[in-house]
C-alpha cells in the first residue's frame, strides 16, 4: 500500500511518502508561515526520490490538528486536491496522536502538547501500550496553569512531549513526577505508520471528516470603530 | 484568444468559487456562498471565511468539472487567484489549485484577483478590449483602472477609505436593513427618491481617487437629528439618496478618467456593479457621451471563479508558475 502523509499541524511541515512499514522518501522544513510554498515542491521531490508518480498513491493521509489553523488547512487542501485528482481515500491521523507515538516512554502517561496561539495549547494524555499508545481523553485547549491542573491530576509519572517550550518555565518548574522530551514537533513519516494502521482496518475519511480539528469558535469581531452599533430606524430591524 | 481548457478558483474573500471555461466560454460555474455565515457578524469575517472554504474547494471543484462534462485530464491548466485578498482565504484555493495542477502534470496559472474582476466583462461581451477605463466596485476594493490592455494597466485612483461595498454594508448596517448591504440598500431604495435628502458627494481633490467617510458621518448624524425631531422620512427615500450619492462619486470618477484617458470603452467588475442604479446610470451617460460600455451580468460581478479563468487564458502559453510560489494577500495591478 502506497501512501503519501502530509503534516502541516504545527510550525514543521513535512511530506512523507512510503508503505507504513517502509519510508521511500521525506522532506520537512520548519517556518511558521511556508507551508503553502513547501508543500507540493516537496511533495514533488519525493515522488522523484522514489520514483513515484502521482497515480500509484493508494491512500492519502493528513494531519487535522490540533494545531494553527492555517497550516492545517493547507495541508487539508493539498491532500484533498490530490486525492480528488487520482480518486485515492483519505485518512486523517491527529497531531497529538503523531507526537505521542513518537514519545520515547516507558510506563508514564504521555502529555503531548501542540501551540495553538493566543497562550493555550492543545493536549491530551495518552497511554503508552505495547506496539504503540492508547489515548486517555479528549483533545483539549488549555491555559498552561490548567494545563499543569491536568497533569498533576493524574498523580502518574509523566513525559510530556511536544512544544511544551512554550510553556512558562514557572508552570514547568511547577510539575512534579514529570520529564520533558521529544519530540517537538510531529512529523510525516508517524503520519504513515498510522495511516497503514488505519487503512489496514478501512478506517477511511467521509467528507465530513476531513476537516480541521478546530476546538474552539472563531473569532468573530467586527471593528465598529466609525458607525454605532444600533439602528436608529423604527421599525426596520428586521 | 486561444480555446484552452482552464478551471478557475476563487477564494480570496468570502465567495468559493470554480469555474470551467474554454477560451472566452464558461462551461460550468459554481459557487458557495458564505452571507449567511457572516451576515450575524455584519461583514466578513477572515477566519469563518477560511472554514468555509476548506469545506467546499473540493465538493465544488467536482461540481464545476461534472457540470462542465470535463474530465481533470482533458484540463489545460489550473488558474487560481492569488491576492489579492484575506491570506488564510487565499491559501485555501491556492494550496487545492497547485496540488491539483502538479498531479495533473498540468500548468498552474496566478491570476490577481482585480485583473479577473477587469476581464469578466469578456465572457459575455466579446467586443471588449483595450484601451478602455474599468470601475471595480466591492465590499473590498474600490479603484478605477486605465486598461491599455489586457496586461498592461494603471491603477488611475481608488477609495481613500471604505470600499463602497463596505460604505453600503455600514449604512445598511446603521439602518437596520440588513447584510450584505449593497442588495439590501439596492432592493429598499426600489420606490424611493433618491433626491429626498441630499447627502454629501464626498469629491476629493484627486480627480480620480473617492471616499466615503464623509457620507457615512452625514447619514448618521442625518439620520440621528432627524429621529429626534420625530421627522424620519420613509426608509425608502433615505436608501435611495444614500444610494445615488455613492453611484454619483463612481459614475463621475469614472467618467473623469474617460475625459482624462481619450478611452472609448468602460467596462465594471466587483460586486458593487451588480447594483441596479449604478448600471442604470452608467448606461445612460455612456450612451450620452458615445462611449462602449461592457458590464457583466451580475453573476460575473460579485467574485466567481469563471473571471479567474478566463483572466488566465491570456497566460496560457507562458508555461505555468513554478511550484513554490505561495499567496500574495497584497497583490496589486501595476
Ligand atoms: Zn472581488
Amino acid at each position: 500500500m502506497k501512501i503519501l502523509a502530509i503534516e502541516t499541524a504545527t510550525p514543521a511541515s513535512s511530506v512523507a511518502i512510503g508503505t507504513g512499514t517502509t519510508l521511500e522518501a521525506m522532506s520537512l522544513q520548519v517556518n511558521r508561515r511556508g507551508h503553502v510554498g513547501f508543500l507540493v515542491p516537496a511533495i514533488d521531490f519525493c515522488f522523484r526520490q522514489a520514483g513515484w508518480a502521482p497515480t500509484d498513491v493508494d491512500v492519502v493521509a493528513v494531519d487535522i490538528g490540533p494545531g494553527p489553523f492555517t497550516g492545517i488547512r493547507a495541508g487539508i487542501s493539498t491532500a484533498q486536491a490530490i486525492a480528488a485528482a487520482i480518486g485515492a481515500p483519505l485518512v486523517t491521523v491527529g497531531s497529538l496522536t503523531a507526537l505521542a507515538l513518537r514519545a520515547a516512554t516507558g510506563r508514564r502517561r504521555i502529555w503531548p502538547v501542540v501551540d495553538v496561539r493566543r497562550g493555550q495549547v492543545a493536549t491530551c494524555p495518552y497511554r503508552p501500550v505495547p506496539g504503540g499508545v492508547v489515548r486517555d481523553g479528549m483533545p483539549e485547549v488549555v491555559t498552561p496553569e490548567e494545563f499543569a491542573a491536568l497533569v498533576d491530576s493524574g498523580g502518574d509519572d509523566a513525559l510530556v512531549v511536544g512544544d511544551w517550550q512554550v510553556l512558562p518555565e514557572s508552570v514547568l518548574r511547577g510539575l512534579h513526577r514529570v520529564k520533558t522530551g521529544r519530540p517537538r514537533y510531529p512529523s510525516a513519516d508517524v503520519l504513515l505508520e498510522i495511516a497503514a494502521l488505519k487503512a489496514g482496518a478501512d478506517e477511511f475519511a467521509g467528507p465530513e471528516d476531513v476537516r480541521p480539528l478546530y476546538l474552539r469558535e472563531p473569532d468573530a469581531q467586527i471593528n465598529w470603530t466609525d458607525i454605532r452599533e444600533e439602528g436608529v430606524w423604527p421599525g426596520a430591524t428586521s | 484568444m486561444s480555446d484552452g481548457l482552464i478551471l478557475g478558483i476563487e477564494t480570496s474573500c468570502d465567495e468559493t468559487g470554480v469555474a470551467v471555461v474554454r477560451g472566452r466560454e464558461v462551461l460550468a460555474s459554481v459557487l458557495a456562498t458564505q452571507t449567511e455565515d457572516h451576515s450575524r457578524f455584519g461583514g466578513v469575517v477572515p477566519e469563518v471565511a477560511a472554514r468555509a472554504h476548506v469545506e467546499a474547494i473540493r465538493p465544488l471543484a467536482h461540481l464545476a468539472l461534472a457540470k462542465a462534462g470535463v474530465h481533470s485530464d482533458q484540463l489545460d491548466a489550473v488558474a487560481v487567484t492569488r491576492g489579492p485578498g484575506l491570506s488564510g482565504a487565499l491559501m485555501v484555493g491556492v494550496a487545492f489549485a497547485k496540488a491539483l495542477a502538479w498531479t495533473l502534470g498540468k500548468p498552474l496559472i496566478p491570476v490577481d484577483h482585480m485583473e479577473g474582476h477587469l476581464m469578466a466583462p469578456l465572457i459575455e461581451h466579446e467586443a471588449y478590449a483595450g484601451p478602455a477605463v474599468a470601475v471595480l466596485a466591492s465590499g473590498g476594493h474600490s479603484q478605477i483602472v486605465h486598461v491599455r490592455s489586457f496586461g498592461d494597466y494603471e491603477v488611475l485612483g481608488s477609495t481613500i477609505d471604505d470600499a463602497a461595498g463596505e460604505a453600503f454594508d455600514k449604512l445598511a448596517r446603521f439602518m437596520g436593513l440588513g447584510y450584505p448591504g449593497g442588495p439590501a440598500i439596492d432592493e429598499a431604495s426600489q420606490n424611493g427618491d433618491p433626491d429626498a435628502v441630499t447627502f454629501p458627494r464626498a469629491l476629493s481633490d484627486r480627480p480620480f481617487d473617492f471616499s466615503f467617510s464623509g457620507l457615512k458621518t452625514s447619514v448618521v448624524t442625518y439620520l440621528e437629528k432627524a429621529k429626534a425631531a420625530g421627522s424620519l422620512p420613509p426608509v425608502e427615500d433615505v436608501a435611495a439618496s444614500i444610494q445615488e450619492a455613492i453611484v454619483d462619486v463612481l459614475v463621475d470618477k469614472t467618467f473623469n478618467a474617460v475625459r482624462e484617458t481619450g478611452a472609448r470603452a468602460v467596462a465594471g467588475g466587483g460586486g458593487v456593479l451588480a447594483n441596479r442604479r449604478l448600471r442604470e446610470r452608467l448606461a445612460a451617460r455612456a450612451d450620452a457621451e458615445g462611449v462602449e460600455l461592457y458590464l457583466p451580468t451580475p453573476a460575473y460581478c460579485t467574485d466567481n471563479g469563471a473571471m479567474i479563468a478566463v483572466a488566465a487564458v491570456r497566460h496560457l502559453d507562458e508555461g505555468g508558475a513554478a511550484l513554490d510560489i505561495d499567496v500574495d494577500p497584497g497583490l496589486s495591478l501595476a
